[in-house]
């Protein structure tokens, strides 16, 4: 399972001619310099685009004639490059990966391009209003705190960042024994490990000094006191988009297992409350689904509904009862008993392929969590009662400290909006296009 | 599995049970298709694969929003939502719930040619889940409250997925833009006003019209044993009597003769552009060559609209090109959103550029190898789990009644030549019979901007 440098972690399976390989390491947007958000995300793209010196159209061709994809992905606490591609070509492939990894070429001309296009991608933002209200609350809701850094950068951070920058932040973060290899699907396993072995010799060696991997995480965000709404205004809108949400979970708190089976009640599946009240018997909403994603660091709790603008003061109004009813009443033994079985039975499609099932342990690395986390927690949360779970409900999540997140007009709907909740504490409005 | 075995394995309490073996057909490399038909017309499709221990169950229905009439357009769709809500035997909600006690992941699409609902779950709950869907199909309650109820649902989807979606605006006004004479004219989701009308009458008689097991293939893979799935099947379908299905009217598109452009203003920052040019069927050869045109133009990072618009000249953030996977011939569409400051016309003359070069010059065998590739790629991809193969199945069963078409077309792809592409460029690149939406920030969204202000 691992070896005395980086991590290798390894789901062969010869059902398909597809090899899997993500290249991980433990240091996402959190870790991004402050006022330089973003550097990883392009860090990660000069990395595939300029593997070896090649020039970005060369990479491309390459690439894409071997039957091949590889994409960059930057969590808060993850950066990564995955790739896919068709057997027979694995071992080019392989090589072009290498080169990605340990020879970049810093090329001012393509930072450049790639600083445009991020530019362009925060524009292409503003038409998504679903994505406008996620990133709206994310800034809003981690206020002062690395997870505030979005991996995509800012219009202002993306300026700012120089090739030196990347090239520091590579040193920083790309060393013999900080990365984790994970393959899955077709492959020769003697090669693959080869490959990561080669790599660790080819690679600077120790933890760099100014950013250690695995980097301690982030200190736990602090919600604002009483209830908060965040207005995104946008014009011309018939319907909103609303993200209300409070302090979650941490995968190694000792009550996380419950916590997930009440999200599940909750608003985890279509059978829900929170889709039974607002979809099934109002119809308010095509979607209504609540979240509780993890991380290094606690993350929130959120619910997710888009009403038509005329309904969303009286869907925000349902939502909150709904949510106090939860954690003032909790949850019905017939709920826990059905949650249950869903997890039980769904589980199989966690781990129904081996991309899948080296995602989970990439996970637990990445998250600091134990080899056997999942089957744990899967465990845990099979066994958890009303009351595990009642309590866990009131210790954790606080319908009190809620900030909602709304992307709407708000010259129609701001006024019944605020009316519409109670204890209001703090309301504050901004331009869709705010550089957040 | 000869006939004295499906005799036996046949319901003779059911009047429709009796099971036919139809076909064997290979589906790729290593795996195989059995194709079976009950009496009463149903078509079923078992895949054994046991590489996980679960089940994928699709239903394939062969209506979509192209069998709606002028005034009643997304019924097909409305369906689709109020399938999942009440039966005889299952009152409200009572489907989904079963379905999640199961761990089944459940959920159904429509689109032009076809209305399907899957499922996948673990291996063991397969009577469970006959009973079910066998249930959905001929047994469905419909209340005017639960109608009602869920057509706010389908106005807030449309709302969500075109009227607050610039390019789900975009979209909808090419095709109505596009198709004149054809139902491909209308969106799947229907117009508003239409949506609003509907009636439970309306839906009860979409419902008993098409939802048949003569219109339908049921599509099977996984870790399972073909015999204790056709008995399942058969005892629980062969009640079902078939239905007389109704003449499909049709009429098909007249050929365009002069470019439709519209100018629209859209709650966006940046121009866009949207291009659409008549098409071939999924069906024709010609379609395939198309495939490998609108990647070579607009399918990665090496394309031709990619290198020249975004990555050269820096004016685009992103483009696109594709063509449409129907039964009858529809669009070939490019779409390019602008960057800040660059004029949809400006893209819209360099897309003109490229798309000139198409009909003049061949494009390179290279260009070809690296579609070809991607496609087997993204082929590969598609059946890594059990509901993805069900996908691809399904898919092509109903489209072209060949269920392994997708390795078919693959190989078609590979003989495609530069000529070929030539050929289809010079055919349906025609900027003439085109149909164009430029869409413009509206001075509302403009006047609101910060980064203007």
């Amino acid at each position: 399972m691992s070896s005395s440098t980086s991590l290798r972690l390894w789901a062969l399976d010869e059902t398909l001619p597809l090899l899997h390989t993500s290249v991980a390491l433990a240091a996402g947007s959190s870790a991004d310099p402050e006022g330089r958000e973003g550097t990883t995300r392009l860090l990660l793209r000069m990395m595939r685009r300029t593997a070896g010196g090649r020039s970005a159209r060369v990479s491309d061709e390459l690439l894409e004639g071997l039957g091949s994809g590889l994409t960059g992905e930057v969590g808060r606490s993850v950066a990564a490059l995955h790739g896919t591609v068709i057997r027979r070509n694995a071992e080019p492939f392989l090589a072009f990966l290498a080169d990605a990894i340990a020879r970049p070429k810093f090329d001012q001309e393509e930072l450049a391009r790639m600083k445009a296009e991020g530019l362009a991608d925060l524009d292409e933002l503003l038409d998504d209003d679903a994505a406008l209200v996620r990133r709206a609350f994310e800034h809003r809701f981690y206020r002062g705190h690395p997870g505030a850094r979005p991996s995509s950068g800012t219009r202002a951070s993306l300026r700012l960042i120089e090739t030196a920058d990347l090239a520091r932040h590579h040193e920083r973060l790309v060393r013999s024994g900080s990365l984790i290899f994970a393959f899955a699907g077709s492959g020769d396993q003697t090669n693959l490990d080869g490959f990561a072995g080669a790599l660790d010799v080819a690679l600077p060696t120790g933890p760099s000094a100014d950013l250690p991997l695995p980097h301690a995480p982030p200190p736990e965000p602090v919600s604002d006191a009483g209830r908060v709404l965040y207005f995104v205004d946008k014009p011309e809108r018939t319907q909103t988009q609303i993200l209300m949400g409070c302090l979650g979970a941490h995968p190694l708190d000792e009550d996380h297992a419950a916590l997930h089976v009440a999200h599940t009640i909750f608003g985890g599946t279509f059978g829900a409350r929170l889709s039974q009240e607002v979809r099934a018997k109002r119809g308010w909403s095509y979607g209504a689904y609540s979240a509780l994603p993890v991380d290094r660091f606690r993350q929130p709790m959120t619910m997710w509904t888009f009403p038509k603008a005329e309904d969303a003061a009286a869907c925000v109004r349902l939502v909150l009862e709904l949510f106090e009813a939860l954690i003032e009443r909790g949850v019905t033994k017939r709920e826990v008993s059905l949650a249950r079985k869903y997890l039980k039975n769904s589980h199989v499609f966690a781990v129904d392929t081996p991309a899948k099932r080296v995602g989970l342990a990439l996970d637990a690395e990445i998250f600091g969590l134990p080899r056997n986390h999942h089957e744990e927690f899967l465990a845990q949360a099979l066994s958890v009662d009303k009351d595990a779970i009642d309590t866990a409900l009131r210790r954790r999540l606080s319908p009190e400290r809620l900030l909602i997140t709304v992307v709407g007009t708000h010259g129609e709907i701001g006024s019944d909006l605020e009316k519409s909740i109670p204890r209001l504490t703090q309301s504050e409005v901004v331009p869709f296009d705010r550089d957040i | 599995m000869n006939a004295e075995r499906l005799a036996a394995l046949s319901d003779p309490a059911a009047p429709f049970g009796r099971i036919e073996f139809v076909e064997q057909i290979p589906f790729g490399q290593k795996l195989v298709l059995d194709r079976y038909r009950l009496q009463n017309g149903l078509s079923i499709l078992i895949l054994v694969d046991r590489s996980a221990p679960v089940i994928a169950y699709h239903t394939w229905f062969r209506v979509g929003s192209r069998h709606e009439k002028p005034g009643k357009t997304g019924l097909a769709h409305l369906l689709e939502h109020l399938m999942f809500v009440e039966f005889e035997g299952l009152p409200g909600g009572a489907f989904d719930a079963k379905m999640e006690e199961l761990g089944a992941d459940n959920n159904a699409s429509t689109w032009l040619d076809f209305t399907q609902y899957q499922e996948a779950f673990p291996k063991a709950h397969l009577p469970i889940v006959v009973e079910l869907e066998a249930t959905r199909m001929a047994k469905l309650l419909l209340s005017p409250d639960l109608v009602e109820s869920e057509k706010e649902v389908v106005m807030n989807e449309r709302r969500y997925r075109v009227d607050d979606d610039v390019e789900g605006r975009l979209e909808e006004l090419l095709w109505a833009s596009a198709f004149e004479q054809h139902t491909y004219h209308h969106p799947t989701i229907g117009w508003m006003p239409d949506i609003e009308a509907f009636t439970a009458a309306d839906c009860e008689a979409f419902y008993r019209t098409y939802y048949a097991p003569n219109n339908a293939s049921l599509i099977l893979v996984g870790d399972l044993d073909p015999a204790k799935a056709l008995r399942l099947l058969s005892r629980n379908y062969g009640h079902i009597p078939p239905a007389e299905l109704p003449l499909e009217d049709v009429f098909p598109e007249p050929i365009q003769a002069a470019q439709r452009r519209h100018e629209i203003e859209l709650p966006t920052a940046t121009d866009k552009v949207a291009l659409a040019f008549k098409g071939p069927a999924l069906g024709d050869f010609d379609h395939v060559a198309c495939s490998v045109l609108t990647e070579v133009l607009a399918g990665s990072r090496s394309s031709r609209l990619f290198r020249k618009l975004i990555s050269d000249l820096g004016v685009a953030a992103e483009v696109r090109a594709s063509v449409g996977p129907h039964r009858d011939p529809s669009l070939i569409e490019i779409f390019v959103s602008m960057r800040q400051g660059q004029s949809g016309e400006a893209g819209l003359a360099l897309v003109q550029d490229e798309l000139e070069r198409l009909r003049r010059e061949a494009v390179a065998p290279s260009e070809i190898e690296r579609a070809v590739a991607r496609s087997e790629l993204s082929l590969l991809g598609s059946l890594e789990t059990a509901d993805g193969k069900a996908s691809t199945i399904g898919f092509h069963e109903c489209l072209s009644g060949q269920p392994n078409d997708a390795f078919a077309r693959l190989s078609a792809m590979r003989r495609v030549q530069p000529s070929d592409v030539l050929r289809v460029a010079r055919r349906y690149l025609r900027l003439d019979a085109s149909t164009l939406i430029l869409g413009r920030p509206s001075s509302a969204t403009s006047e609101a901007s910060e980064a203007a202000s």
